[in-house]
Parts: C-alpha cells; sequence; structure tokens
C-alpha cells in the first residue's frame, strides 16, 4: 500500500536510546540499537524479560518515541512526531497483535476488526465489508456477531490479527501473541503466520520464547538493552535456549 | 460528521450499557429541568394571567389614586399612607376644567366586610365598593343579570347592591340573587344584579368576593374622611395622554406639589399597572432561573462523577483505541459526546417531567400554568452547558492517557 518507498528497507533503526527516569534513577532500557528490516522479513525481537524488548515494541509499534537516534519507518522519520501525529502512523503503517489480545469487550467481533477503519474515517459500508474479508482471512466469519467472551482464546487471537490485517498495514507488529494461549491453539496462530509470511506481510513478533523464535526465518536478540545476536532465526533462538540452560545449570 | 456520528452511536449503547446507572445519574439533570419548566410554567402562567386580571380599566381610561400600583414588591405604605387623601371634589374639579377628559368616576372600597341573609353569611372578606352609576363605562365590570344602579338611585342612595359570583355562590348557591336582600354592616341591601365573574389575580385574590354599592351609600357606610379613586377617561383615544397631562397638572396645583417635587400621587392606566407586575415577575424569573442554575450544577458534578468513573473504567478500552490510530481530540470527542448526551437526555426527561407537573398543576389544581418556548429552549441549552462543562474535564483525562500504560490497566 505505500509504493512511495518501495526501495530502502521498510525499518531503518539508527542507534535508538530509550531512557527512563525513574524515581530520580536513570533507567537505560535502549542503549543505541541499529538494524533495518525489509517489506516481507518475518522477524523475531527476543530477548528476556528486563532486555528492553518491551521498550523496543513500543517504538517499533510508535507508540513511544526515542530518547535518541532515528526510526525510519516506511520512509518517514517517525521518532520526532507529536502523539497525534503517530496515532496515524499507528493507524496506516502498523497491525498490532497483542499477547491480550486486547478486543473491547462489549463490541462484536465485527465491530472490534473495524475500529482501526473507524479512525481512518471510512464510512460504515466499507468498515463492514473489510472487516467481513478480513475476517474471512482468519476463518471466523461465522462468529463475526459474538462479543470476545463468547470466544476461545484461539478465536480471540485471530480475530485481534483480523483487526490488524483490515486496516493493511506495512507490518505486523506482534507482542507475545502466543503467551496466552495453550500450545495447541498456539500452533495454529503460529501457522496462521506462516501464511501471512508467504502472502508477503512483514511481520515482527516480539517474544521470549526460543521455540516460537526458531520459527521465523530471522531473530534479533536483544540484552540489556543492547542487540547481542542478529541472523538466522533458529542459530539465535538455539543461542538463548542454551544461554537459559547455562543459567540454570549455575 | 462521520466522527460525530461513530460518537453518537457510542454514546447510545453506553447509555444503553448500563441504563440504571446513568438513569441514577442523571436524576439531578432531571430534577433540575424538571424544576425550571414548573417553575417558569407558574410564573408566565401568572404573569398572563395577572396581565389579563389587571387590565380591568375601559378603554383610553386612567386611574388617579393615592397608592402605587397593584401594591406589588416592596411598598412603603407609611409613605404612601400620608400623602393627601383625594375628594370628590378633585374628581368635580377635573371634569369641569380639563377639556381631553370625558368621563370621571370616583370610586372607594374596603375590604373585610361580611355580608348576611336571614339564613346564611359570607366570610368576612367581602370587598365593597362604591361607585357612581358610570362605573362601567370605566371599568372592566359587567352585569352578568339583573342591572347596575342609575343615576336616580345613586344620587339619592338607595341601599342598592350588586354582588359578585363568589358573594352569590355564598348567600345564593344555585339561585338567582337578583331581587333578595343583604344586609352590609347592619343595613339592608336590595340585590338588583349579579356581576359577571372575573376570576382571581394570582389564584388567589378573588375579583369576584365584590360587592357594588352607590358611593353615596357606601360614605354613609364607611365615612366620608377617606380617598377616593378617580378614574378618568378621555374623549378619545387620540386624547389619553393630553388627559393625563392635564390632570396631573391640576392636581398638582390643587395639592400644592412645589415645581421641584415629583408628583404626591399616581396615575395608573392599564400600561402601568402590568408593567410593575412584569417587573416583580421578571426578578422572579431571574431568581428562579438562578435556583435551576443550582440544581443544574448539582446535576452536572453527577455528570462529572460518572464520567470519572466511567473513564477510570474504560482505561484499557481508551489505550487500544489510542494504539489503533484515535487522536487525543477523537477521544475527547467521543467523552464529551457521551456526556453531553447523557445530560441531554436528562434534559428531555425532566422536560417531560417538567410538562407533567405542569399538566397536573393545571387541570388538577387549577393554577395558571404556560409554559413558555424560550424555557424549553433554556432547558436543553443548559442541560447541554452543564454536560459539556462537567463532562469536558473527565474527557480531557481520557485524551491524556498513554496508550501503553493504559492497556496494561486491570
Amino acid at each position: 500500500m505505500s509504493e512511495a518507498s518501495g526501495a530502502g528497507p521498510l525499518i531503518q533503526v539508527e542507534n535508538i536510546t530509550r531512557v527512563f527516569h525513574v524515581g530520580g534513577e536513570e533507567v537505560r532500557a535502549l542503549r543505541g540499537v541499529s538494524f533495518g528490516i525489509n517489506r516481507g522479513e518475518w522477524v523475531a525481537i527476543i530477548g528476556q524479560s528486563g532486555s528492553g524488548k518491551s521498550t523496543m515494541m513500543n517504538v517499533l509499534g510508535c507508540l513511544d518515541t526515542p530518547s535518541s537516534g532515528r526510526y525510519m519507518l516506511n520512509g518517514k522519520d517517525v521518532s520526532r512526531m507529536s502523539d497525534d501525529e503517530l496515532a496515524v502512523i499507528r493507524n496506516v503503517e502498523i497491525g498490532f497483535i497483542f499477547q491480550t489480545f486486547q478486543l473491547l469487550p462489549r463490541e462484536t467481533a465485527l465491530a472490534n476488526v473495524e475500529l482501526p477503519l473507524v479512525y481512518r474515517g471510512l464510512g460504515t459500508r466499507e468498515r463492514r465489508e473489510r472487516a467481513k474479508a478480513a475476517l474471512d482471512k482468519v476463518q471466523l466469519t461465522h462468529r463475526m456477531h459474538h462479543r470476545p467472551n463468547e470466544l476461545s482464546g484461539g478465536q480471540r487471537q485471530r480475530v485481534a490479527i483480523a483487526r490488524a490485517l483490515v486496516s493493511e498495514p506495512s507490518m505486523l507488529l506482534a507482542d507475545e501473541p502466543t503467551g496466552n494461549l495453550d500450545s495447541a491453539t498456539g500452533e495454529e496462530i503460529v501457522r496462521l503466520f506462516e501464511q501471512l509470511h508467504q502472502a508477503g506481510h512483514t511481520l515482527v513478533l516480539v517474544t521470549h520464547e526460543p521455540k516460537l523464535a526458531a520459527r521465523c526465518p530471522r531473530a534479533i536478540r536483544l540484552s540489556d538493552g543492547e542487540i547481542v545476536a542478529d541472523g538466522d532465526g533458529r542459530t539465535v533462538a538455539m543461542g538463548t535456549a542454551t544461554d537459559v540452560l547455562n543459567a540454570g545449570g549455575a | 460528521m462521520r466522527a460525530f456520528l461513530d460518537n453518537l452511536r457510542l454514546a447510545l449503547s453506553t447509555f444503553l450499557g448500563n441504563p440504571l446507572r446513568s438513569l441514577l445519574t442523571l436524576l439531578g439533570i432531571v430534577i433540575g429541568v424538571a424544576t425550571v419548566i414548573t417553575m417558569m410554567g407558574l410564573i408566565e402562567g401568572l404573569r398572563i394571567k395577572v396581565n389579563n386580571d389587571l387590565g380591568r380599566m375601559g378603554a383610553h381610561t386612567f386611574q388617579v389614586t393615592k397608592w402605587p400600583a397593584g401594591g406589588f414588591g416592596r411598598v412603603n405604605w407609611a409613605k404612601y399612607s400620608k400623602r393627601k387623601d383625594f375628594e370628590m371634589l378633585d374628581a368635580r374639579a377635573i371634569e369641569e376644567s380639563c377639556p381631553s377628559v370625558g368621563t370621571v368616576v370616583p370610586t372607594d372600597d374596603d375590604g373585610g366586610q361580611k355580608l348576611v341573609t336571614a339564613s346564611s353569611e359570607t366570610r368576612p372578606s367581602v370587598r365593597v365598593f362604591g361607585t357612581p352609576a358610570n362605573y362601567p363605562l370605566v371599568s372592566g365590570v359587567s352585569v352578568q343579570a339583573g342591572r347596575y344602579f342609575n343615576e336616580v338611585e345613586a344620587l339619592d342612595g338607595r341601599h342598592v347592591v350588586l354582588l359578585g359570583t363568589d358573594v352569590s355562590d355564598a348567600l345564593f348557591p344555585g339561585m338567582n340573587p337578583v331581587g333578595h336582600e343583604v344586609r352590609i354592616k347592619g343595613r339592608p341591601f336590595r340585590v338588583i344584579g349579579l356581576l359577571q365573574k372575573r376570576g382571581s389575580i394570582l389564584g388567589m385574590f378573588s375579583l369576584d368576593n365584590q360587592v357594588m354599592i352607590p358611593l353615596s351609600v357606601f360614605h354613609q357606610l364607611y365615612g366620608k374622611k377617606r380617598s377616593v379613586d378617580i378614574s378618568v377617561q378621555a374623549k378619545s383615544p387620540e386624547l389619553f395622554a393630553k388627559a393625563q397631562d392635564e390632570v396631573a397638572s391640576l392636581m398638582r396645583r390643587r395639592r400644592d406639589v412645589p415645581a421641584t417635587l415629583p408628583n404626591d400621587f399616581e396615575l395608573h392606566t392599564n400600561e402601568s399597572v402590568t408593567a410593575s407586575f412584569n417587573q416583580l415577575s421578571g426578578v422572579i424569573t431571574i431568581a428562579g432561573v438562578g435556583v435551576c442554575l443550582l440544581s443544574l450544577v448539582v446535576g452536572g458534578i453527577g455528570i462529572l462523577n460518572i464520567m470519572l468513573v466511567s473513564v477510570m473504567e474504560r482505561t484499557r478500552e481508551i489505550g487500544v483505541r489510542k494504539a489503533l490510530g484515535a487522536r487525543k481530540r477523537r477521544i475527547l470527542g467521543q467523552f464529551a459526546t457521551e456526556a453531553v448526551l447523557l445530560s441531554l437526555m436528562g434534559g428531555a426527561m425532566g422536560l417531560g417531567l417538567g410538562f407533567g407537573l405542569v399538566f397536573l398543576g393545571k387541570w388538577m389544581m387549577g393554577f395558571p400554568m404556560q409554559v413558555p418556548p424560550w424555557a424549553v429552549g433554556l432547558a436543553l441549552f443548559m442541560s447541554c452547558g452543564v454536560g459539556l462543562l462537567f463532562g469536558i474535564y473527565p474527557a480531557a483525562r481520557a485524551a491524556k492517557l498513554d496508550p501503553v500504560e493504559a492497556m496494561r490497566a486491570d
């Protein structure tokens, strides 16, 4: 949907830092992170809690801005934008998939999927049609008039994925998407991601699960706010597994 | 426009999602608006009624008296009672030396009289009017049955009387009183007429609880050392203002008012009497609006409270909406719309309740009530304003929420 910037990488992060001030203390969540992600890539960002991956996720999702450094998303420098400008970027460029689904409990599946289009200012009919099409992609059209509490965990996450897809964003940003699901349902969701990847979507998946990261063609490993590994998903993820094993053995 | 419709739909679904809570929240606004409507209905009704009641003088007629118009509001009675009395001679002087004046009718009246017949009596509250025979010319009084007394009866001092309908109902229930005898101050009077019903001022002071007797007889009963009221009719409508000028300057001369001082008497026209009441009713209206504003503020605090709760409960929802691309203004609009819709609904319910009360008051209790259209507009406008005023702070709080933080809330 964004042809103008087809040339360079979709995401270009240059020397990004993020410093929080907590009770007079300085917490450096990101200490100069640089990487690029091309269109159509499926990348896992992996790290333990405290590694800075949540901060990275917020920055990549334009929910937060870096303290320094530059973040180019789809040809636009989003690192210095105002809150309202970022809201537009989130609406147009990013499809969020959250661990806790973050569906509106009082709305039907269909209305939930329509939500990003509401904020894009589309008319009711177009919203409805596009939302139905998105629900069809996750095979949930038969449940579209149900509310989230009438859906299973896997179905909820599929509604959330449909919501992420409906605005045809340039990237899908998933935060521990299988974290609240049993392994069978989680596998179902991962398969869905594989399909989306094959269909050409750009996927960024933030997780602490090595198994999940190993399924991705590429993984970036964060530790203490810095990149410690960037490469083939299986290799980077296994490295994590080894570290965990070592830590457990010590 | 589309955003507004979406906000409206959202606000509506919130309202329907929790109707009892919304209703309880709205109670303040409902009561406030109902109060506005009922009070304004009562005040306006009274105003219209009184204006009709007070406009009781005949065409191009004014009244010369020492008392202030209507006697509404705070009146320094001591100041007025010290004024020099008007006498019959004053009336004659006007008749003789004011060229623009047509008819001059001196009258006098006294309240608190009891009328009795052989078998029944009135309460001691009847107002007795002493008038010449031509009084109907200059007043709103007309005769329903029988006749007014004539010139001969008036000059002769015959003991004849016309009864107001209240008096007639008390003494001769269901009967034509004409031809019967009543006693006033122990003297026998023959009833020669029944006056047309005129209703009451403010629904309290009946204009039918009175009787008319010849002025000469009135002076026999009550003495002559009293101030008469002089009704003056101009020769034509064109001479109305001129006649007032002539009478005023004549009276100033006769009463020795120095040129530097204002009149020590009053000239009342229908307009001046109703104007003095309207001035009073204006003050009541303003006071009423003030009281209602106060109750609307109480209602507004209810809105403020519920909106703060609503924002807190829906922190997560707000976070999700912002993450998915809702701008601050949009969130602000959503919650402001909700607050305004909420209080408008309260306003509409208050209107319903208010009109219900007005209906009850009018048809069941007989109060003269009429809701002025501007009160409906004012009530809706004020409830709208209250919603906006008290909804904007919670809405601003919602708009300022950080999406990441908000989505983490439980």
